[in-house]
């Protein structure tokens, strides 16, 4: 048990804290725009990707319609990952991670006021 | 009509719960144009988006659990919907989150949600097995030699609690002994447990609370599932089921299937007598959906179940006839055949339902304990019709009421002597519900049955839920409970000992109030969800039947009470994420349970006099291994001695820990679990008395208090396919 709570600890501190900025070394992040329509699609490809090769963390997003991944580089390629999407019959067009930021704020901006609001009124 | 919408426009917006925190995100609404079947669901966060063509403006949100919302659209962005809980006549919250347990502070009644992620921790071979890591049902032996298995909530046995599977009663009669081990964990959706006075619409008999059992539905993702388990003592296990979409997901229908075996002989403690019974079952299940996604849905399934236990001396074998000569057997063959149909429809404009319940069951068992035989067939229908309007401007007066009928037809024999019996029992029923905000739930409901051996008798209860600052709710309920008890049916178990059974009446009525109270806080700590919860029930019994271990050396009564009975039930419990992805619960609970034997105030012997719970369950970053781990602490309690019994000197044990642990990796398409049940290894000393003597005066396997199986290890496959 306490072993598991080093483990976790140290993963927490060193690795996946902040998916969107602090990549890990020795990782690449790859981000696409999608075509999905509908929360099941999202599952579908995220349960899939996940199991990719060296895929270590993974954002699907259906409302903004995009997908981030960030896998060990020499495991995994960006063309593969994105065959990977095609194969479940989805669209997979390659996009900077700044395309992809900016997409994906527009939408979390708009969340996160609504949350701000929320705790606002909570108080 | 604005020129904007004359064309095909996307629309964005989200979906919400009324939740006691205000506005919960609510992920897998569905989501479509009404009058057609376009849609979509919404997503983890609640958003959705769709398309939107010339002409249709009202878009249909829906979601199980919550009230249909029909909204006109004027706006192509930001929509904002807010479901409301329709508890009454829709089964308990069930919040698709991948949380373990969740308590809800919406729902009325004081519920626990064990979703299919919970289902996950444990290696949950069926229905039995699915409390180990739950702080508020109790599982144990009920003796040391059938492997039946009972569940207690609140201190109380299984029997008082109103078992239902999908909103039916189901599970009771001949089936109460083995019926927990007859629903197969991988079939399972969800489990709901509710204490206390339960919701009228079920029945009167719901006395320390209800547990409902949600089952797979055909119209679900899941095309393909395969699961195969297999423990260190050679039980083998294997589950099937699938989904087939016979017209879109109007009509879809599933095939379930389910096979254990356990053909080797253990007697770990070498007492003579198996650890487990000998065991092989088979259960055959085909169930239908049709949903017209217009308000009309209709169900209807068959499940075909065969099992047959050999137990006793590890000399027994399955042609063996019971004999002097030939080693204590105990074998017990239950055949069963069940179908369920129901129905409902919700009026266009969402302010009326109905809905039609039934189910019919046939079980037949034939046994012997030793030298005794006991037999028995059961013919059993349940239907209710539910009539459901809501009125008010804001749908702030909910009303229910209908009708009801059971027919149970019983024909047992022991000792050479044949019992039957027929019950009949229409019923009326009616509850309201005021819920004027979101804060505040009051719900009151009566029913009047009418039973052709008991007479005519009244059920009142009643719920209120009332949120009085940002984190703190509380609930309280009271209510009646009444209970056919079958006196041989249900204590079959209890003929693995010496002493022969007596009993004063094959058949009577219990009744009970029940009284309950709970406080939860909810607060955010280290941006986390953190919840306590504090509650005290007691059920107090005006009739029970009495299991009478003490007061005759040559007899085992089953007597009417004569005195007082009743159980507390104080509970204290802590839900928390220390760090992000482990989830820790922390849970305590005292049992006062006393009732009248012989004259006399006693302890209820055989019963933990506290429990105390600590679960802790982690998940990796993608959800590719899950850790589980989970520590019982079982009070100490009474062993029940009968005047000249030899033991007279063990009158109490003593308090006891179990461990289990889980590890599970999952991948594409499935996963592998490994695990440990009792991995302390610890039994209870002797749990068959005067084993060396089985058809002597002393023969005693049904004093059982604790585990009577040690440390086992475990394996399991499953394989999933699902539809995209």
């Amino acid at each position: 048990m306490k072993k598991l709570l080093i483990i976790t600890i140290v993963i927490l501190i060193g690795g996946a804290y902040s998916p969107l900025y602090a990549q890990k070394k020795g990782n690449k992040i790859v981000c696409f725009k999608s075509d999905m329509d509908c929360s099941h699609c999202e599952q579908t490809i995220n349960d899939y990707l996940k199991f990719e090769k060296g895929v270590k963390d993974l954002k699907v997003d259906h409302a903004s319609n995009t997908i981030m991944v960030e896998y060990r580089q020499g495991k995994n390629t960006d063309e593969d990952l994105a065959k990977a999407i095609e194969k479940k019959g989805y669209k997979a067009e390659k996009i900077s991670m700044e395309e992809y930021e900016k997409i994906f704020q527009q939408r979390t901006e708009h969340e996160h006021a609504k949350e701000q609001h929320r705790e606002r009124k909570q108080n | 009509m604005a020129p904007i919408l004359s064309y095909s426009d996307e629309i964005k917006g989200t979906v919400y719960a009324n939740d006691v925190n205000g506005k919960q995100p609510l992920p897998g609404v569905n989501i479509y144009w009404e009058g057609t079947t376009r849609g979509t669901a919404s997503a983890s966060d609640g958003t959705f988006s769709m398309w939107q063509n010339n002409g249709q403006h009202m878009l249909v949100f829906r979601f199980v659990g919550y009230k249909t919302q029909v909204i006109h659209v004027h706006e192509t962005s930001n929509i904002e919907v807010l479901m409301e809980p329709n508890l009454e006549i829709e089964e308990v919250t069930i919040i698709k989150k991948d949380r373990g347990t969740y308590l809800s502070v919406i729902n009325p009644i004081q519920t626990e949600s064990i979703s299919g992620a919970e289902l996950h921790k444990a290696a949950c071979c069926n229905l039995a097995e699915s409390f180990e890591t739950n702080p508020s049902v109790d599982m144990s032996f009920s003796d040391a030699v059938t492997g039946a298995k009972q569940i207690k909530l609140l201190g109380l046995e299984g029997t008082y609690s109103l078992l239902q599977v999908e909103n039916m009663p189901n599970l009771r009669g001949l089936a109460t002994t083995f019926g927990l081990t007859y629903i197969p964990g991988p079939w399972m959706e969800s489990i709901q447990v509710s204490k206390g006075a339960a919701s009228v619409l079920n029945g009167y008999d719901a006395i320390a609370g209800q547990i409902n059992v949600e089952l797979k539905k055909p119209d679900a993702y899941e095309k393909l599932f395969l699961n195969a388990f297999a423990n260190a003592d050679g039980r083998l296990e294997f589950n099937g089921n699938t989904n087939i979409r016979v017209i879109g997901d109007t009509l879809t229908t599933g095939f379930f299937v389910h096979g254990n075996q356990l053909s080797k002989i253990n007697d770990h403690n070498s007492d003579g007598f198996l650890d487990a019974p000998l065991a092989k079952m088979i259960n055959l299940g085909n169930r239908w959906k049709y949903n017209n996604h217009r308000g009309l849905m209709i169900q209807g399934g068959v499940y075909y179940l065969q099992e047959d236990r050999l137990g006793g001396q590890t000399g027994v074998d399955w042609n063996m006839e019971p004999a002097l000569n030939s080693p204590y057997g105990v074998n017990i063959d239950n055949k069963r055949l069940e179908a369920f149909f129901k129905t409902g429809f919700v009026s266009p404009n969402g302010k009326n339902a109905f809905a039609w319940l039934s189910n019919f069951a046939r079980h037949e068992t034939e046994s012997f304990f030793g030298l005794n035989n006991y037999s028995g067939d059961e013919t059993r229908f349940y239907g209710s019709a539910i009539y459901t309007k809501y009125l008010g401007l804001f749908e702030e007066h909910t009303l229910n009421f209908g009708a009801s009928l059971v027919y149970d037809n019983f024909n047992e024999s022991l000792y050479g002597r044949d019992m039957e019996r027929t019950e009949k029992v229409p019923g009326l029923f009616t509850e309201y519900t005021f819920k004027p905000n979101e804060n505040l739930t009051l719900m009151t409901g009566l029913r009047i049955d009418f039973h052709n051996l008991f007479g005519t008798f009244v059920t009142p209860r009643m719920h209120f839920r009332y949120r009085f600052a940002d984190h703190f709710t509380i609930r309280t309920s009271a209510g009646k409970g009444y209970r056919t008890a079958n006196v041989l049916a249900e204590n079959t178990f209890l003929l693995a000992n010496s002493r022969p059974l007596q009993w004063s009446e094959d058949v009577m009525q219990e009744e009970a109030w029940n009284f309950g109270f709970a406080f939860i806080q909810n607060y955010t700590l280290m941006g986390r969800d953190l919840t306590l919860n504090a509650e005290f029930f007691r059920t107090d019994f005006k009739t029970q039947l009495v299991v009478d271990r003490e007061t005759s050396a040559d007899f085992l009564r089953l007597l009417p009470l004569d005195g007082t009975s009743y159980a507390n039930s104080i509970q204290f419990d802590v839900r928390w994420q220390p760090i992000e992805r482990l989830d820790m619960l922390l849970a305590y609970r005292i049992n006062d349970i006393r009732q009248s034997v012989g004259g006399e105030l006693k302890d209820k012997p055989l019963q933990s006099n506290f429990k105390g719970l600590i679960n802790f369950n982690y998940t990796t970053n993608l959800k590719k291994w899950m850790f589980d781990y989970t520590i019982q602490f079982n009070g100490g309690g009474r062993i029940p001695q009968y005047p000249g019994s030899v033991d007279a000197g063990m009158v109490s044990f003593d308090p006891y820990t179990i461990m289990n642990a889980q590890i599970t990796k999952y991948f594409r398409y499935g996963s592998i679990y490994v695990g440990a049940e009792n991995l302390t290894d610890f039994t209870q000393v002797d749990p068959v008395r005067g084993a060396d003597d089985p058809f002597g005066p002393n023969f005693n396997a049904t004093n059982v208090w604790g585990p009577v199986m040690g440390r086992k290890v475990y394996i399991g496959l499953r394989f999933n396919l699902n539809y995209e």
